[in-house]
């Protein structure tokens, strides 16, 4: 076993997609591991830890391809946000939510309390406090509105024009709930088709949103 | 019994008609805002069944045409409007402070049918509201519409 990677990091990992988001934690382990023990050590990471993570996997793979850093630009989510007095959010990436949240102006903005991992939401909320709200499943229908948005992370774009989402979308968005805000915006956080069955996510049509970002 | 005959129409060009410019053309003057147009255009044309946004197409496209020819170009600044409700959950309705769509249904035309805060203006206001966004919106437009037309009208020739 390769001295840069200690046993228990699926363990630590999985503590660490639950309020980190797979795509930023994934960066974010990928990095650490590089700078101990070079790119072999990232293809041991995959090899162990990306079964299970598909995110993972395709992120060590573009790593593994030269590609250092992920592509953390908010300008075409806050745009699609433009005019919107509420935000609703579905799912957690930590690196992209620091770019965001801070840059929503005077809209009010939420995060859905809801997630595939375990997540201690008390300290999430503390690292946006107290920019962001947290909402629960049973009423962030309140949240709805002529210039409310919803929001969620997708993790690249099939050759069939469908893309995944985390499990809380697809308990948030219904044919009731596309009518009741103004938009529905994925932004595509992974930027790549994922190689191994993406577990925990679930594919859907990426049609399905207002603005793919 | 004879099986159903197959529709002549393949599904693929049930809606392929459908232009989101020429609605959103249309209802500009009453939803100057962009993201508020864009909306309710989605909801008219963008969702539900495929035969209701052919349908509400048609119908506001052909509405449009007559607003058109005889002049009716807008809404009027003193004309009575209500508030066209999203059909949230009833324990959160109360909570949401922004739970109406952004298109207002105008009832000085229903005023032709029956006089304004009467139970039977009241309920024609229900009919028209209720149901699916999709319906809902539609007859929101074309009443509209058919406000503006005949309010032109009553204005006699220019």
């Amino acid at each position: 076993m390769s001295p840069a990677l200690p046993a228990g990091l699926e363990q630590a990992f999985r503590f660490a997609v639950g309020e980190l988001g797979m795509c930023s934690a994934a960066w974010l382990f990928t990095r650490e591991v590089a700078g101990a023990g070079g790119d072999e050590a990232v293809g041991e990471l995959r090899d162990r830890v990306g079964r299970a993570f598909p995110v993972l996997d395709a992120i060590t793979s573009q790593w593994l391809s030269g590609t250092r850093a992920a592509t953390v630009d908010p300008a075409p989510a806050l745009a699609a946000c433009a005019g919107a007095s509420r935000v609703l959010i579905v799912g957690i990436e930590s690196a992209f939510l620091d770019a965001f949240v801070p840059a929503l102006g005077e809209a009010r903005v939420a995060l859905v309390k809801r997630s595939v991992f375990q997540v201690d939401w008390d300290r999430v909320l503390a690292n946006y406090h107290p920019r962001l709200e947290l909402v629960d499943l049973d009423s962030f229908q309140a949240w709805s509105g002529s210039k409310s948005v919803l929001l969620t992370f997708v993790y690249g774009l099939t050759a069939g024009g469908a893309t995944h989402v985390l499990p809380s979308w697809m308990r948030v968005y219904g044919d009731d709930v596309r009518t009741q805000f103004r938009s529905m915006i994925g932004w595509d956080v992974l930027r790549a088709p994922m190689y191994v069955y993406p577990r925990w996510l679930v594919e859907t049509p990426a049609g399905g949103f207002t603005h793919l970002v | 019994m004879p099986p159903h005959p197959p529709s002549p129409v393949a599904s693929s060009a049930i809606s392929a008609f459908v232009d989101p410019r020429r609605i959103e053309a249309l209802l500009a003057p009453w939803l100057p805002d962009l993201g508020e147009r864009s909306f309710v255009v989605r909801c008219l044309i963008g969702e539900g069944p495929a035969h209701h946004r052919g349908a509400n197409f048609v119908l506001l496209s052909l509405l449009g045409e007559v607003a058109l020819r005889c002049g009716a170009t807008g809404p009027s600044a003193a004309e009575s409007s209500v508030n066209v409700p999203m059909r949230l959950p009833p324990h959160l309705a109360a909570r949401a402070d922004d739970s109406n769509f952004p298109l207002r249904l105008p009832t000085a035309a229903l005023d032709r049918l029956a006089p304004a805060g009467s139970r039977e203006q009241s309920a024609m206001i229900d009919c028209l509201t209720d149901g699916p966004p999709q319906h809902a919106l539609a007859n929101v437009a074309m009443v509209t519409l058919l406000s503006a037309i005949l309010r032109r009208l009553e204005d006699g020739p220019k």
